[in-house]
This record gives structure tokens, sequence and C-alpha cells, in this order.
């Protein structure tokens, strides 16, 4: 590719002789050629605009959360709607989840991608609107702008395959990124078509575009990096919140949910019908971090059913679940196998909001359903010895002076803070996890 | 205008407005985040704490006598390697109440009490005692204390019924450790026999959960129903 100009495909393409140095001749000159490139481009305008506004409305979204509270977000095709009515939505899971930004070990939250995506849009705009003001467009220009436009479309396609693939949930307002990155391209690829003329500085041109987009994304991420709130370094975080009184398991209630050979040793306090203990473990999983952990779980059902320390149940029918999870992991009568414990509490999580309905109205057809479902806690379900271990497991809860809630993670037996299970996840544990690594040595 | 003017115009309107923005809304999470860590070292966390069950029947007198009876077992203030051998009270020392006063303290119990009955002259626990008996443990939940309260008829010589009720005491307790090799067992059973001279149980009893509650064939008298033991989780912070 000996010069960019060569991609010339209109009849009329002028010779090399012009340049957009700015001098006032040649602007003149450029004025005089047609304006018809102007409607792609205005489209263009338009698509980077609003893939912008997109970009921007998820990046306040993210960016709100880093004061590490629980805020609702936006999840809507229109971004200037009213936030979302409830917690739970496929935007947060797409924001919680580890693709939505980079760099998560090393910053809290990390790098939003939607940031970028607001400096390339941006950095579109920025190139149409040049353009349409001047109302011409070098065979260069176009050529560079369709070039940028790929960008956004092709970032487009490979999240929308991660949403789909690998985080099983899509935001509207990331579709609305989508849609704009791909109406970008098509205005892109019409604005190259429709752009006329050359100087013979096309590969100078495209040089410096690069430079020009290079540093639309270094400046927009050098900003976030300078103003995105630091952590206390005197208390939470890495430091984490508190530390285990009584972690030994003297009555055999804990349960390897995630055994990893020389990872280090975690426990997790859950519920299996808890939907944030599900969060959670979806995060985890997601997380390359989730290998570097030998988890163990202590149940801690927040079912009234079994547990004296709630008036009300909050996940009815966890009792029960908790139950099968301890037959089935052989902390009962010795025979059984932790893997299988980890399977039913996949099943829990997978069905959570119906076995909560049907506990609600039907606990003992939800104990008959989990008989059918693992036919090996039959017999155990429900007798007075797993009963007995469930309780031992509550009050491993109530030694440890542990709050009533769940999850809650130990990482060596230091307690990861609440406020760090979602978004700071990856950059809080690698830092426990550090810390943990230097105090074994 | 000049076209590189005009670029550095546009380019540096794209530039800024969004730069604006960010810094704006990291600046907002920084003050919130700022103020939050603030609020939390100034105020305590209102999410609950673990706690075992302290309910409202814990009376003064009730914990007492757990206490007591806690403490002659060596349950209290040690490892708990005294629990297999309480030491013999007199019940009056242990209750400083009349016997009607004593059972009167146990009353609000009667859904965490099961009555465990033996036959005459017999400590050994039956099938329907047995399974009461672990029924009863398995239902611990929030409770910290295990009490065994056992008693004789009275049938019989006073001594000999004492020592009827204390082996009784002392079946149950062998039985759960039999059953459930439960490590916490030393550290959270206490037993109280009562022979036949104080705080016997009223036929008022006999709808309590009891062994017998379905064995047609021996209906609940005084007497049966003094030939037990009382066994009940209690749900107060000793």
């Amino acid at each position: 590719m000996a010069n960019l100009d060569d991609y010339d495909l209109s009849p009329d393409a002028p010779s090399k002789s012009t340049d957009d140095s700015g001098s006032t001749d040649e602007m003149g000159q450029l004025k005089g050629a047609s304006g018809l490139v102007r409607i792609p481009l205005a489209l263009l305008l338009i698509a980077a605009l609003c893939g912008a506004w997109f970009a921007a409305t998820s990046t306040s979204d993210f960016v709100q959360h880093l004061d590490r509270e629980v805020h609702k977000i936006h999840c809507s095709y229109n971004p200037s709607a009213e936030i979302e009515s409830t917690i739970e939505s496929p935007c947060r899971t797409v924001m919680l989840s580890p693709y939505s930004s980079w760099f998560r070990q090393d910053y809290w939250g990390g790098i939003p991608v939607s940031l970028w995506a607001i400096a390339v849009f941006a950095f579109l705009a920025y190139r149409a609107g040049h353009l349409l003001v001047r109302g011409r467009s070098l065979r260069s220009e176009g050529f560079f702008l369709m070039m940028a436009t790929l960008l956004p479309a092709l970032m487009s396609a490979l999240y929308y395959w991660l949403a789909i693939s690998k985080v099983g949930a899509i935001c509207k307002v990331c579709q609305g990124i989508y849609w704009s990155s791909a109406a970008a391209a098509v205005f892109g690829i019409v604005t190259l078509v429709m752009s006329k003329g050359s100087d013979g500085k096309g590969i100078g041109r495209f040089a410096l575009g690069l430079v020009e987009g290079t540093a639309f994304v270094g400046i927009l991420t050098g900003v976030y990096l300078t103003m995105a709130p630091k952590a206390d370094p005197n208390a939470g975080g890495p430091k984490g919140c508190g530390t285990l009184a009584q972690p030994a398991d003297e009555n055999g209630i804990m349960i390897a949910i995630a055994p990893q050979a020389g990872g280090t040793p975690t426990i997790e306090v859950l519920d299996p019908l808890c939907p944030s203990c599900k969060a959670f473990d979806t995060r985890l999983r997601a997380s390359e971090m989730g290998s570097k952990l030998d988890m163990k779980g202590v149940l801690f059902p927040l079912d009234a059913t079994c547990n004296w320390m709630v008036t009300q149940s909050m996940h009815p029918g966890a009792c029960a679940i908790s139950e099968a999870m301890l037959c089935a992991a052989g902390n009962v009568t010795g025979q059984g196998n932790p893997a299988e414990a980890r399977k039913i509490l996949d099943w829990a999580f997978a069905h959570q909001e119906e076995l909560t309905t049907q506990a609600k109205t039907d606990e003992p057809g939800l104990r008959k359903r989990l008989e059918t479902e693992f036919p090996g806690v039959k017999g155990c379900l429900g007798g007075n010895q797993v009963k007995n271990k469930l309780t031992k497991s509550l009050r491993w809860i109530v030694a440890n002076a542990l709050n009533v809630l769940t999850p809650q993670v130990f990482i060596n037996g230091t307690r990861m803070c609440d406020e760090d299970t979602d978004l700071g996840l990856e950059y809080t544990l690698s830092h426990m996890l550090a810390g943990a690594a230097g105090a074994r040595k | 205008m000049n076209d590189t003017v005009l670029k550095i115009v546009v380019g540096a309107f794209a530039l800024i407005v969004p730069c604006a923005k960010v810094s704006g809304w990291l600046g907002d999470a920084g003050k919130r985040y700022a103020e939050n860590r603030a609020a939390m070292s100034a105020k305590p966390s209102d999410v609950p704490v673990a706690a075992m069950a302290e309910d409202q029947y814990c009376t003064p007198q009730l914990k007492a006598i757990v206490r007591r009876v806690a403490g002659a077992c060596g349950l209290l203030g040690g490892s708990g390697e005294g629990g297999r051998g309480c030491q013999p009270q007199t019940a009056q020392s242990v209750a400083s109440l009349s016997g009607e006063d004593f059972n009167a303290l146990f009353l609000p119990l009667s859904k965490r009490a099961h009555i465990i009955q033996f036959d005459a002259e017999n400590t050994e626990l039956d099938d329907l005692g047995k399974a009461e008996v672990e029924k009863a443990w398995a239902d611990q939940r929030g409770a910290s204390f295990f009490f065994v309260v056992s008693r004789a008829s009275t049938d019989g010589d006073a001594k000999k019924n004492e020592e009827l009720s204390a082996k009784r005491a002392q079946s149950v307790l062998g039985h759960l450790d039999a059953k459930f090799h439960d490590p916490d067992l030393k550290k959270e059973v206490g037993l109280l026999w009562l022979g036949e001279g104080f705080a016997q149980l009223g036929p008022e009893f006999c709808g309590w959960q009891r062994s017998r509650s379905t064995a047609a064939e021996t209906p609940c008298t005084e007497k049966e129903i003094n030939r037990s033991a009382f066994v009940a989780w209690i749900d107060c912070a000793i």
C-alpha cells in the first residue's frame, strides 16, 4: 500500500495536486467540491454521538459504583429514560462481569471498556464533524474515517459474542452502542465511496489520525485514572474487614465447593437460595482469580425453619437445600462426595426463584423434589443427624460472631469487605492473595 | 476558518466534553466514597450479628437453675470435660424453689420440651424413647444448653427412685453420645435427677410431646409421666 489515495473508487477523482494544509486558497478549492458527502458525514456524526451517549450512560453507571455502594443503573434503549426499577437486571450482570472493564487486578473496578467507547465515538464525531463543517472529504480522509468506524464495529461484534456466550445477558445500553457502531460503520463506508480527491499525503494523514485517536483514548484514560477514587489505605480493601475468631472446622460442617490444590484457603459463608451468593459465584467463576482459591463453603441458610437468627425467612427452602448438600457431601454419614454437594448448589442456583416460590407454600414438596433430583440424599435429608449438622454450621457462624448476611468470603481467615465482592473483586482478591502469599513465606 | 484551526476547535470540543463529564462523575463518586468511609467509621454497622437464642421465657430463676446444673456438671468455666460426671445435688439446693414453682418455670417450654418415658423399675430407653431423644437433640436451633431432668414415680423406696432417675438421665446422655458422636455434647448437656421427692409432674404434662403419646396400651397416668426424663434445649444465654 504505497499511498492510501490510490483507493479512489470514484470516476471523477481529481489529480493529486491539492492539499488541505489550511491555506485559504486550498480551502476554497475544497469547498468548491461536491457537498453530497455531507449526508453520510452527518449521519455518521449522529451515529457517533448516539454511540457516545450510550457509552457515556454505561460509563456513568459504572463510575457511580466506584463509591463502593450499590446503585440502580440504566437499562433501556433510551438513555434518558428512568433508571431501572429493580436491582437485578441483565445490564447489572453485564456491568459486573469481568468483560465490562480492563485491568481489574490493577485498579479497583478496572477501566470500563465503555470509557474507551466514549473516546472512540468522540473521535469519530470529531472527524466526521470536521469534514461535515468543511463540506468535503478527500479519499484518504474517507478511508481513514471508514477504518476508524471499523474499530467500534469489530469491538461491538466481539462484545456481543461475549455477552451471548460468556455472560449470558445483553444490556440494552450496550445494544445501543452496538447499533451505533454498526450505523457508524455503514456511514463510514458510504462516506468513503462519496469521498473525492487526493493530495498525496494519505499515509501521513492516516498516521496522524492514528495518533489523534490514540490521544483521545489515552487522555480520557489518564483523566479516569487520575480522578478515580483511591482505596482507603488504612481500612477495608485488601486489608479486609475483620478475621475469623474460630476458623477450625471441629464439627465437620464445611463442604469443599471449589477445591483447588495449592490454592489459598478460602471460606465462603453462603445460602444456596441467596441471589447475591449466586451472583458472587458467577463472578468468581468468570474471574481467573477463582482458580487461585481453595474454596470451602459454610452453609448459612437465611430461612427461619432452621435458623433462629432470622425472624422471617428471607430464603424459604434454604434449610432443606442446605441439608441436602450436607447429606450429599458426606458430612453426615461419611458417605458422599463434595462434588455431589456442588451439583446441588449449582442446581439450586439455577432454579433459585422457582425453588423459593415452591418452598413458601410446599416445603415438603421441595424436599421430595430434592430426593428425586438427587437420590443419594434419601434417608438422610430431614433426619435428626443432618439437622444437628446444620445447626453446627449455624453455630460456627455464631462462634465467629459473623454478620447475619450472605455471602461472606474469608481469604486465609481475613474477611473480604462486602463492597469489594462485585466490581472490586479482582483487585481486592489479587491484593489479598498477594498478602496471603507474603504471610505464608 | 483555517482548516487546521477548524480541526483543532472541533477536536478539542470533542475531547474536552467527555473528559469534563467523566471527571465530574468520578469526582462525585470519590466524594461519596469519602463520605461513606467517614460515616462507616463514625457509626457501627446495623447488620445484626449472629448470636445464640435468648427466648422470652429465660427468666432469672430459670437461668439460675440452669446455671447451677451446668456448674454441677462442670459445663461452665471449663473445658466441659465434666459433662459426664454431674455431681449429685439435692434438688432444693439447685432450685431454691418449691416443686410447683420449679415446674412452672418450664411451662413456656411446652413446644420445645420432650418427655422420655420409661418402664417401671427400668432405666433403659425403648425405641420410642430413643427416637424422641434424637428428635429433641436435633432441634437445637440457637440453644446452648440441653437440659435433662429425670424423675421416678413415687412407687417404692425413695433412695432407689433417686438412683433410678439418675440412671435414666445417664441413659439419655449415653444414647445421645452413641448416636451423634457430637464433640459438643460434653459442653452442652446438663443432667438433673429429682427422684420422687421434688417437682413431680402433674397429669397435665401428658399433653406435651412425649415418647409414648401414640402407645395406646399405656395410658398416661401421673405415675407414668414421672417415670421419665424431661429433655429440652434451653434458648437462653447461660
